[in-house]
């Protein structure tokens, strides 16, 4: 999967989980950046991502996220990619 | 009160409780909430609008999932975080109530479980249902 692959899937993801189809991803997105990004959100929005890629995090690796680019590195390392 | 950590829970950890609904529970909730609508505080209105008595506030059968979660399933180390529910059928003073939760899935990462539970009458018929996600502390 490239980049650009992982970059779609997560958008749909964080589009679904927030309930908003206007949300658009750059590699520097955070939580601050999108309205309900909150810790509770941010648990919903890993597991989510985990069931759409098929991955598990461990969560020194989720910690240590500082932006949507990070997370999008994190997937690509846990695929294989 | 449970006191189940996270690496005692099992996918299909289950648990039940059973509670009858009072007039002074009615009377508590609409002293805490506020919610004054006749539907819950009139007979009269209730059997206007085709029920056979007062009807029981939803929120008040649904507070039963902290209940359930905050003193059976997990219990003490438990942080309630979400519930989506719904409320099938009407709930009427006396009536007993039987809520029942079993683990269907465990986020380790998170230390996260979703509970299904559903609560149902005397009659068997269930009242309402519920998805729950809770994390366990310890």
């Amino acid at each position: 999967m490239t980049r650009a692959e992982v970059f779609e899937k997560l958008t749909e993801v964080f589009q679904d989980v927030f309930d908003d189809e206007s949300i658009e991803l750059s590699e520097t997105t955070t939580a601050s950046d999108i309205e309900d990004w909150d810790s509770l959100m941010h648990i919903n929005l890993v597991s989510a991502t985990e069931d759409e890629f098929d991955l598990e995090f461990e969560m020194k690796d989720i910690l240590e996220l500082k932006n949507v680019g990070t997370f999008v590195d994190l997937i690509l390392r846990e695929l294989g990619e | 009160m449970n006191e189940y950590t996270y690496a005692d829970i099992e996918i299909g950890t289950k648990h039940d409780f059973s509670v009858t609904v009072t007039e002074d529970m009615m009377d508590k909730f609409l002293s805490v909430s506020g919610d004054c609508n006749p539907l819950h505080c009139s007979t009269e209105y209730a059997q206007e609008q085709g029920f056979q008595d007062r009807v029981v506030y939803g929120m008040l059968t649904a507070s039963l999932y902290s209940t359930l979660v905050g003193v059976h399933l997990p219990g003490k180390f438990a942080l309630f975080q979400e519930l989506e529910t719904n409320f099938r059928n009407p709930v009427f003073i006396g009536d007993t109530l039987t809520v029942s939760g079993e683990v269907t899935e465990k986020r380790d990462n998170f230390k996260r479980i979703t509970i299904k539970s559903t609560i149902k009458n005397q009659n068997g018929k269930t009242v309402s249902k519920a998805t729950i996600k809770a994390g366990v502390l310890k």
